[in-house]
């Protein structure tokens, strides 16, 4: 049983792994976009 | 940027420790019980969003302010998301405990009911042409929405016979582990976090997406015009 919960356990911080890395790109993206959109009005 | 950065080590040692330091529950198949740590606060964080999105609703009606809207906008997408993610967590927990994924106990219908209600809150939206009035319409369906909120999730699945487990796994009834409940909290605590960020995120969007609007653009040129005169 053991090693099953290692497994789901794995598949868990795989899954929040790959969530937070795309979260932290997607805060980069908006953030250029929000720096640009700001310039135009300018 | 430092909020964000523990978030993740905060969700990571949680993730951790659901697994490998909190004990499983007594009276569960296996290792099941351990579902608590994530369909739990995931339901706690689809409740929070759409209580949210009624005050949001609210202000936009009093004031008429965009960015109300936006949040209202915002709070009910991400406990629509949540209230999936809860739905999917609480099938796998029912194939596991009760042998089927789907058994129409009343904690599932009324999660069916709550999916169905802010699922017509969108199709609303998305029907409404006229700007002002989607915004309108929205607020006002939104708050009558969220008055079925405390009925579905809290008082019809309590006075009907329920498979759902109510006493070993309520943090509020005395008796549960010490080692769980210090998880289940901090697993609460890092949903909420997430659910700020994930917020945020979708609020500087709206308000990016909200300034290439025709309508936002000629209230733009018209102060500007002002300004010059």
């Amino acid at each position: 049983m053991k090693e099953g919960l290692n497994f789901v356990l794995g598949v868990n911080l795989i899954i929040w792994s790959g969530l937070a890395f795309y979260l932290f790109i997607l805060d980069r993206k908006i953030k250029k976009l929000e720096e640009t959109s700001t310039a135009r009005r300018k | 940027m430092i909020a964000k950065v523990l978030l993740t080590i905060w969700m990571t040692v949680i993730i951790v420790a659901a697994f490998l330091y909190a004990d499983a529950a007594v009276g569960f198949p296996g290792e099941t019980s351990r579902i608590l740590f994530f369909h739990v606060p995931q339901a706690w964080v689809a409740t929070l969003s759409f209580l949210l999105s009624m005050i949001a609703s609210c202000v936009y009606l009093a004031r008429r302010n965009l960015k109300a809207d936006y949040l209202a906008l915002s709070a009910a997408e991400l406990g629509l998301l949540f209230c999936l993610l809860a739905t999917a967590s609480g099938s796998i927990f029912a194939k596991a405990a009760w042998g089927s994924f789907w058994n129409w106990d009343p904690r599932q219908t009324s999660i069916v009911i709550l999916l169905m209600i802010y699922g017509a809150y969108f199709a609303l939206r998305s029907a409404v042409g006229d700007p002002e009035k989607r915004r309108v319409f929205a607020a006002v369906y939104s708050i009558l929405a969220f008055v079925t909120v405390p009925f579905l999730v809290f008082v019809v699945p309590r006075i009907t016979a329920s498979l759902h487990p109510e006493d070993t796994m309520n943090p509020a009834k005395p008796g549960m582990d010490p080692k769980t409940l210090k998880v289940f909290l901090g697993s609460l605590l890092a949903y909420t976090g997430l659910f700020i960020w994930i917020l945020r995120l979708r609020l500087r969007l709206l308000n990016l997406e909200g300034m290439q609007e025709p309508e936002f653009v000629v209230t733009e040129k018209m102060d500007l015009e002002g300004e010059k005169q």
